[in-house]
């Protein structure tokens, strides 16, 4: 299971005000399934977070000194690499991938609208997110998602409605 | 965007409540009290105070605890005071009672309990008032439930305070120099039923209602009218009109004071019709068609007071326009919300770890609507035979009217035990693993 990032090093091209992102696209094309991306610049590169989170990856990045940053991209469903930013107030300004599924639950009485929006991010692999409409701000869905570990972002819409975005965290310590 | 979890005294103070609801339609059965014995009778004051402080009070706070959190999206403010605020109430009500008893002659204590009770009471709901305002205050702006349960604690300020002082001068303790028969005491009943009991009820149908049935909820103006000349007829009865009469005015602010509280019931009227007339769930569960009775017996409560007033025998027929109040408005809708919270809550509680994980029953499982609709229609029957009753001025019939109300009370009492204990849900749905058993009325072990 445990095969080794695949070590790539973009720093060389920006310092010479290169674009690397062919560089890294083609790279991660060719890694081997399951494997993930060591990627190191001279930046916190979060576009690519959105770009890489949309193929399934995870990213976990930090700062390695001199402003260069280490990030590391995992494929979802493999062992987390590095500690895991699970909590909403830890990765507010990080980019999550695309919704991995939409569901409308506004027409229901409660407490369905809470069981199928757990339903539906129990069925995602560990940093997948999913968007889901409810009628109203769902207060027990946020203290039920925050003691399994699931990181969520939501606001009201203009029509009324609430929409909120929940990411999947890695394994539920309470399953 | 922050979450609220459930309430741990909650069904601490809903079992307080009701047992002291079932004490009061005992005492009332078994001949104690108005109509026997005259209406300003300590007897009375016993049954009264259980009925409002016990029973309704008990009931709104432990609900508030629960509800006025999921209206500001934030957890309560201060939630460790709760359990002490149960305690003072408690204590302050046994008080309270036991003072009354001792003007009835039934008991001599060497010193009166009204003088611990008018400390106890009054600091009890000011820590009621303390966390649930604090949490209102931090999740500002307020929906218009959130204002409505606002203003209800204002006018809970209120209440407590002049039963403070009224507990505090017929102690013998002090002597604070109001006349607890006289202005006071309508401004006593009229913060307390129509200030906290009823403005406050009124804030929690606004969203429980929509909720449950599926309505829209988007904010109204017949609900802000609502909200705004409610507090108009509050301000009118308990500030305008005693400085009027202090100044010896011509008499205005009263009057005043009943068209605004008309102007509340019709918006709220127009919005109740509206709410049930756009529901999206076309059948609706027994906690909703139940608390239609309750509306009637607001309505119903309205006209009584029309007529009376019109024929000069609201004087004469002040009980049983409060019984109608009491019982058929507050305590109906009480017991049909009820009905649907302590399932809800319970489900909550036993199923949420497991939620989306495994199967787990629905909320209605708790319950067997089928049998249960039975009781609502004999408690609303009872309370509607007591009303007439009481107008007919025939304690006999009343009692025996007391005796229906009490026996669809115990009925539903025990249909909201077995609801707690998942009696109703199929054994092999009712506890799958990582989910245990809620206790009666304990909070969970942390």
């Amino acid at each position: 299971m445990s095969v080794p990032h695949y070590d790539l090093d973009v720093r060389p091209i920006l310092r010479e005000g290169g674009e690397p992102f062919s560089v890294i696209m083609e790279t991660v094309a060719k890694l081997a399934p399951g494997q993930g991306l060591r990627l190191l610049a001279t930046f916190k590169p979060v576009p690519l977070f959105h770009a890489l989170g949309a193929r399934g990856f995870e990213s976990s990045a930090r700062e390695i000194g001199n402003g260069d940053w280490e990030v590391l991209f995992t494929p979802a469903g493999s062992p987390a690499p590095a500690p895991q930013a699970a909590l909403p107030e830890k990765d507010g300004d990080a980019v999550w991938p695309d919704p991995a599924r939409e569901m409308d639950n506004r027409d229901l009485e409660p407490p369905e609208p809470m069981v199928r929006t757990l339903e539906g991010v129990e069925a995602l692999v560990p940093g997948e997110t999913i968007a889901v409409l409810l009628p109203r701000e769902p207060v027990f869905l946020f203290e039920e998602l925050r003691s399994r570990g699931h990181a969520w972002r939501g606001d009201f819409e203009p029509e009324g409605h609430y929409r909120v975005v929940i990411r999947a965290a890695g394994a539920d310590p309470a399953s | 965007m922050m979450g609220a979890a459930l309430s741990r005294w909650t069904m601490a103070f809903f079992a307080a409540a009701l047992v002291f609801f079932v004490a009061a339609q005992s005492l009332i059965v078994a001949g104690y009290g108005f109509p026997a014995i005259a209406i300003e009778a300590p007897e009375t004051l016993v049954l009264v105070h259980m009925v409002t402080i016990g029973w309704l009070s008990l009931l709104m706070c432990g609900a508030l605890f629960q509800f006025v959190p999921v209206l500001v999206a934030r957890p309560l403010v201060g939630a460790r005071l709760v359990l002490p605020a149960l305690i003072l109430l408690l204590a302050g009500l046994v008080c309270l009672l036991c003072g009354f008893l001792q003007l009835s002659g039934v008991i001599d204590p060497p010193l009166s309990p009204l003088g611990p009770a008018s400390i106890l009471l009054p600091a009890g709901f000011f820590l009621v008032i303390g966390v649930l305002g604090a949490t209102l205050w931090y999740g500002r702006p307020l929906s218009l439930p959130a204002r409505f349960v606002a203003a209800g604690l204002a006018s809970l300020v209120a209440t407590a305070i002049i039963g403070g002082l009224f507990a505090l001068q017929l102690s013998g303790f002090a002597t604070v120099g109001i006349d607890s028969r006289g202005t006071a005491l309508s401004l006593h009943m009229s913060a307390g039923f129509g200030g906290w009991l009823t403005l406050t009820a009124i804030g929690v149908s606004y969203r429980l209602l929509p909720m449950f049935m599926l309505a829209p909820d988007k904010e109204r103006l017949s609900s802000r009218a609502a909200l705004w000349s409610g507090i108009a007829a509050l301000l009118l009865t308990l500030v305008a009109a005693p400085v009027e009469n202090s100044f010896g005015g011509p008499g205005v602010a009263t009057p005043l004071a009943g068209l605004a509280a008309l102007g509340t019931l019709v918006f709220y009227g127009i919005d109740l019709v509206f709410f049930y007339r756009n529901r999206k769930r076309r059948k609706i569960e027994l906690n909703s068609r139940s608390a239609l009775g309750a509306f009637g017996g607001l309505y119903l409560s309205a006209l009584l007071i029309a007529c009376l007033a019109v024929t000069g025998g609201l004087g004469q027929h002040a009980p049983a326009v409060v019984y109608l109040v009491a019982f058929g408005w507050l305590s109906g809708l009480g017991l049909s919300q009820l009905y649907k919270i302590v399932p809800f809550l319970t489900w909550l509680e036993c199923y949420g770890p497991v939620m989306g994980k495994k199967p787990t029953p629905r909320v209605q499982d708790l319950v067997v609507e089928g049998r249960d609709h039975v009781w609502f229609a004999l408690y609303f029957a009872g309370v509607l035979a007591g009303t007439g009753a009481l107008l007919a001025n025939q304690p006999a019939l009343f009692r025996l009217a007391a005796a229906a109300t009490l026996a669809a009370t115990l009925a539903l009492v025990v249909e909201l035990v077995l609801a707690r204990r998942l009696f109703n849900v199929e054994g092999s749905m009712r506890l799958p693993a990582g989910t245990t058993q809620p206790r009666l009325f304990l909070p969970a072990p942390r």
